[in-house]
């Protein structure tokens, strides 16, 4: 299988072409005419895409805990690993190359309290106790496995399917897949914290791919998007009468060249930026939200008001037809607990535990979550041997994800580690699976979602990406 | 092209299904012999040197590239467009060649020239001046995967690597033949000792990104060795060989152990980021100043020394210890007994373990720090003998004679390597071992010097072919083969064969010389057409790929902030030196820094010198396709998008030079507004305005008059939109 798996990253090549002459143009205010294969791409690649079957999932919001969460100590108990704890690590466990070189360290257990919630009886610790309220809707993914050992690797193969920077952001094959809902917002927002994701932005980059299906980042205040604001003291008015001159020259330039589709996209390309000027200041404005909707998301306390802010912003993208949403919480390598695990754990828990829960709930109640794949996850766990005495170091090897809404089965664990939860054990799931999984639930087929580059039909789970059944099935 | 990929789906196929059955590690000597189909593949033929054809409209010929491309359109029935106009020809050509608009005294000058051939003149001028080299440095650095930073986590600035981008530069303002050009990106270092440009050469093969607190150092290495071969491959062949990573290339005849012997070419080679620029001389003299200066310090320093050296030994001990047991020891061996991998994982591993002075100061706490500084102010006044640091590159040199071992690595993993490879070019066109020969009087293996005479061999079948089809593309918006990182079955046909080949035998018999090759294509009926479209030849061929037109296409963002500098009068066309580091908007950070506050000047210079953050890529510019510096990139993507259409409505440096453009039109007194509306024409179009476009516009300050708060204001809107037109961002 592993062989075939390697192998046939070429085998569909042919289906590109079918799929561009099957996608149309989705704008309507653009004349493009026929449009097939990647000269639609040119002329308007945010157009409307049709999905290679019917999706599950219409947005993802995607809650990236950067510097990687502890799995052992949240959703994936160890009882043997507390009675391990200050043993070497056997040799049977197979000793691994890890980032601060700690393997032989000893076993550390995890002092946390854990608890069965819901109807489904899902193990979570008493650090995510909101979020353990929803475990009905939660598919735990206990068996994830990557390929890198440092942050700066992982989180790009997170993002991107490889540990070497280049390759498209998965955001941006969904954009380049599906095409834009709504023209006056970006198809695919990253919300961080004040401090910068590891490796920036090339973990939302199009890669490869044309640059328009890159990753928007949201800042913060009311300015969420580079170049938003109109320059100092010009109105909405003045910049309105601006725009009619320009049209008028790119009219008449565009007189004698009526078939340069380009041209009329560029003249266009001018109307949607007014139009966003407008609509994406609106859409950070939270003013109208109620005093308990702000409350649900944990606005109301210093701890958690700057990630409950972005998770409701998530909600409101979501709602105005963004289709991709990432949002880091520990932005910088927060969770990156190599000593003291406690209290760098405690704090990144409490900061994302009710935040988390609100959006669950806002999402569900507002009938949102039911289109809306919610993932949570980091780019890689942390070891059972300690580091330092207190903490732990990466564990690429064995991790946790959950996924919820959007066609998910909740109530559900999904594979194993070992005993200690160093390794993935039972059914494994490599990045390029969960990649495929959301894809899948997207109605993308990994395998058909193809670009040409350098003479490779490349595709975002490269050469691998096996679908997770049991998420919906 | 699409019938192109329909066939190549059926014989991957084929070749998949052969691999299988075949099983992996029989792979290669199950695949050894080549297939009749690909031995006749064309990029592999010889360089032939067709007869110019025959074509009817005679009257139309104006060099034999014309006759090549007559002879396709006339074969489908097609006529070419006529000459464009002159004023847009020498736009197209300005902007070409060196990426600026025309000034309006150069369209006057132009137009006013009654001599036999004035746009031979202009092509002339174009191709001597300086902002030549800028212009088309750019699209070789595209190619290069040129960044002056790490790239990874940290992204760390790489100090000397911009001296690689005035090296590209230099060499295409001094028309440097491009087989020289290519030894000496790849071997500079074995073949010119002695020659500073090329060492800094090499640093073409220095540019991928690195990570620079990897654990895993073997397998760093494996990844930055895949890095330069893929990129030598595509970049130098045209062919994409790291698709022979992990297997036979599935539609090239390009084995996987092909792979592993040209990545051979390259096992021994290691970063060197102290290359020595200067002369034996002013070496020995600048030893002679250092050498006093120390001699007068040498108290001091060895006192700061004993107070921070046991805090470089802890910190060293520290780092050391998170190394697995065979970096540890490759590091711990005698220099007299490491193998040569043991010594290419030391010097991988020993940045890291290495700490400076001032870093291990840091740990100094109380009495010693207390101390420590003041031998530093002691030191400091020692200053003014103290030799200023010889100029350095940074590129890549051979570790030694002896190369550690290349193995075929099965799909491609480091930790898995099967039969051991020799130094070989693509078996297809050499099957045997590579001949080498360790360079007389250098410490060196001389493997990459015989690749370099390989790729540069006016016989190889690649090389010419590859760079007359970058040049071309640039030139009209595509290439005789459409993907020119690719001449292999996945890439596109030769819309023109006998011409690629009759220009790239041409460009050899020129002494590979790309300036009369630019001319060559710049003096032909074919390139200077005008762009208009007719739809009966549309009909018949919707692409243009048999040139009936010429292509109308956007400038890159590079060349759109040139522009507009240049007709705002602001442009700095000071050449060369480290990157610059122009104004980033508001609420942008980058990793790895961003000079604050650049001195004014430097913010206004040519795109070129703008320090490229691996990470971060200048923020117009990547709105505009600027490529991802994580590999090479033969063919820009073309997109609109509203971010482009933000930045320049909304960007203040834009504004500034819509500012700088009005001031400049209005710098003249007694002027009626409809004699700056025409000079903004000139200036931004090099054309006066149509009397309805003069209308429009006083229409437009009119209404803009009263928004804006005042005429001056909205002639600078009116400057403002002038620059954000198409008829401003298009080449035509």
């Amino acid at each position: 299988m592993a062989m075939i798996g390697k192998l046939n990253h070429h085998w569909r090549v042919s289906s590109r072409r079918e799929f561009f002459t099957r996608a149309g143009s989705g704008l309507a205010g653009l004349a493009l005419g026929a449009m097939v294969g990647e000269a639609a791409t040119r002329r308007d690649p945010l157009a409307l895409k049709p999905s290679h079957h019917a999706p599950k999932a219409k947005s993802v919001i995607w809650l990236f805990m950067e510097g990687g969460p502890s799995h052992i100590d949240l959703f994936d108990p160890k009882p043997k690993l507390n009675e391990m704890h200050g043993k070497p690590m056997p040799v049977s466990f197979g000793r691994p190359i890890t980032a601060m070189g700690t393997a032989g360290n000893s076993l550390m257990g995890s002092p946390r309290t854990w608890k069965h919630y819901g109807q489904s009886g899902l193990w979570v610790s008493d650090w995510y106790p909101h979020i353990a309220q929803h475990v009905d809707d939660l598919a735990v993914i206990r068996s994830c496995w990557a390929n890198g050992l440092n942050h700066v690797g992982s989180v790009c193969q997170m993002n991107t399917g490889d540990i070497l920077a280049g390759r498209p952001s998965l955001g941006a094959w969904v954009t380049y897949g599906l095409g834009s809902a709504n023209r006056n917002l970006p198809t695919f927002v990253v919300l961080m914290d004040d401090k910068e994701v590891l490796g920036g932005p090339k973990n939302w980059s199009a890669g490869f791919l044309p640059a328009s299906y890159q990753g928007t980042q949201f800042r913060q205040g009311n300015e969420p998007i580079l170049h938003l604001k109109s320059p100092e003291g010009v109105t909405r008015e003045r910049q309105r009468s601006k725009l009619d001159f320009l049209r008028q020259l790119n009219e008449r330039y565009a007189d004698d060249k009526q078939e340069d589709t380009e041209l009329e996209a560029r003249i266009e390309s001018y109307e949607l930026a007014y139009k966003m000027q407008a609509e994406a200041p609106e859409v950070v404005d939270l003013t109208r939200e109620s005093e308990a909707t702000k409350k649900l998301y944990g606005l109301d306390d210093p701890d958690t008001a700057a990630f409950g802010t972005n998770c409701l912003l998530a909600r409101r993208l979501v709602e105005r037809g963004v289709r991709f949403v990432e949002l880091y919480c520990g932005s910088g390598s927060g969770w990156d607990a190599h000593s003291n695990i406690e209290a760098n754990h405690g704090k990144w828990c409490r900061v994302s535990d009710k935040p988390v829960a609100g959006l669950l709930a806002d999402l569900k109640a507002r009938g949102l979550l039911q289109d809306t794949l919610v993932v949570w996850g980091g780019e890689f766990g942390r070891t059972p041997f300690n580091e330092k005495g207190d903490g732990r170091d990466h564990n690429p090897w064995g991790f946790t994800t959950f996924m919820a809404g959007g066609g998910v089965k909740g109530g559900q664990t999904i594979g194993a580690t070992d005993e200690i939860g160093l390794r993935a054990v039972e059914r494994p799931a490599h990045v390029h699976d969960i990649h495929a999984s959301m894809l899948h639930l997207l109605g993308l087929d990994h395998i058909r979602l193809t670009y040409m580059h350098n003479g490779r039909a490349e595709r975002p789970t490269i050469v691998g990406g096996e679908l997770i059944h049991e998420l919906w099935s | 092209m699409q019938r192109n990929l329909a066939a190549a789906g059926l014989f991957t196929f084929a070749v998949c299904s052969f691999t299988l059955l075949a099983g992996g590690a029989s792979e290669s000597k199950t695949s050894k012999a080549f297939t009749t189909q690909q031995k006749r593949w064309w990029a592999f033929q010889p360089v032939t040197q067709p007869p110019v054809p025959a074509v009817n409209n005679r009257a139309w010929v104006r060099s034999d590239i014309d006759a090549f491309v007559l002879a396709k359109l006339e074969e489908k029935g097609l006529k070419p467009n006529a000459a464009a106009d002159k004023a847009t020809l020498l736009r197209r050509a300005s902007l070409d060649l060196t990426g600026l608009p025309p000034s309006p005294e150069d369209l006057q000058d132009f137009l006013n020239d009654s001599s036999p051939k004035p746009f031979e003149k202009v092509v002339d001028r174009l191709l001597a001046s300086p902002h030549y080299g800028e212009r088309w440095a750019r699209h070789w650095l595209d190619v290069a995967r040129y960044a002056d930073s790490e790239g990874f986590k940290s992204d760390e600035t790489r100090p000397n690597i911009w001296r690689y981008r005035d090296y590209v530069i230099g060499s295409l303002n001094q028309d440097k033949p491009y087989d020289r050009f290519v030894k000496e990106q790849i071997a500079g270092d074995e073949l010119f000792p002695g020659d500073p440009a090329a060492l800094v050469a090499t640093g073409f093969n220095r540019h991928f990104p690195d990570e620079s607190n990897a654990r895993n150092i073997a397998q760093r290495r494996q990844e930055l060795l895949n890095d330069i071969t893929d990129t030598v491959g595509v970049s130098m062949l045209a062919m994409t060989v790291g698709c022979a990573r992990c297997h036979d290339h599935k539609f090239d005849p390009i084995l996987h152990k092909d792979y592993y012997r040209l990545q051979a070419f390259f096992a021994n080679t290691r970063i060197e980021d102290n290359l020595l620029l200067t002369t034996a001389e002013r070496r020995k003299e600048w030893e002679t100043r250092n050498a006093l200066w120390e001699e007068k310090t040498a108290a001091i320093r060895d006192e700061m020394n004993r107070l921070i050296e046991p805090k470089r030994q802890a910190m060293f001990q520290e780092s050391f210890e998170k190394f697995p047991v065979e970096i540890r020891e490759a590091v711990t061996t005698d220099a007299g007994k490491r193998t040569p991998f043991q010594w290419h994982m030391y010097y991988k591993v020993r940045p890291q373990l290495e700490y400076g002075d001032s870093q291990a100061a840091a740990k100094l706490r109380g009495a010693e720090q207390k101390r420590y500084n003041e031998l530093k102010t002691q030191l400091a006044a020692f200053d003014h003998i103290k030799p200023e640091p010889m100029p350095i590159a940074q590129g890549m040199i051979d570790n030694g004679t002896a190369s550690p071992k290349t193995h075929v690595l099965a799909v491609g993993v480091y930790a898995s390597p099967q039969e051991e490879v020799n130094p070989g070019f693509l078996s297809i066109l050499d099957p045997s071992d590579a001949k080498l020969a360790a360079p007389a009087g250098l410490d060196s293996s001389g493997r990459r010097s015989a690749l370099a005479k390989w790729i540069a061999d006016p016989a190889h079948p690649l090389t010419a072919r590859v760079m007359v089809n970058r040049v071309w593309h640039h030139h009209f918006g595509r290439g005789i083969v459409g993907t020119p990182n690719d001449f292999g079955v996945m890439g596109e046909r030769p819309s023109h064969r006998e011409l690629l080949d009759w220009l790239s035998a041409q460009f050899i018999r020129d002494g590979w010389s790309l300036k009369k090759l630019h001319r060559r294509i710049l003096l032909s009926a074919a390139w200077q057409q005008s762009s208009l479209y007719r739809e009966q030849a549309a009909a018949v061929d919707p692409d243009n790929k048999l040139i009936w037109r010429f292509n109308r296409r956007r400038l890159e963002g590079e060349t759109i902030r040139d522009s507009m500098l240049a007709v705002s009068g602001l442009l700095n066309t000071k050449m060369g030196g480290p990157g610059v580091f122009p104004p980033l908007p508001e609420g942008l950070v980058t990793r790895g820094g961003w000079k604050k506050i650049e001195d004014q000047p430097e913010t206004v210079r040519r795109s070129v010198y703008t320090f490229v953050r691996r990470n971060t890529r200048y923020p117009m510019f990547e709105a505009f396709d600027m490529p991802d510096t994580h590999e090479s990139c033969g063919r820009r993507s073309n997109t609109v998008s509203s971010s482009q259409a933000l930045q320049l409505m909304n960007n203040e440096q834009v504004l500034d030079w819509a500012r700088g453009l009005a001031a400049r039109v209005s710098n003249d007194q007694g002027l009626t507004t409809a004699s700056k509306v025409e000079r903004a024409y000139r200036f931004a179009y090099s054309r006066p305005p149509l009397a309805e476009e003069v209308d429009a516009s006083l229409r437009f300050l009119d209404r803009q008059s009263s928004l804006a708060g005042s005429p001056e204001a909205a002639f600078v809107d009116l400057c403002h939109m002038l620059l954000n037109a198409n008829e401003f961002l298009y080449l035509n």
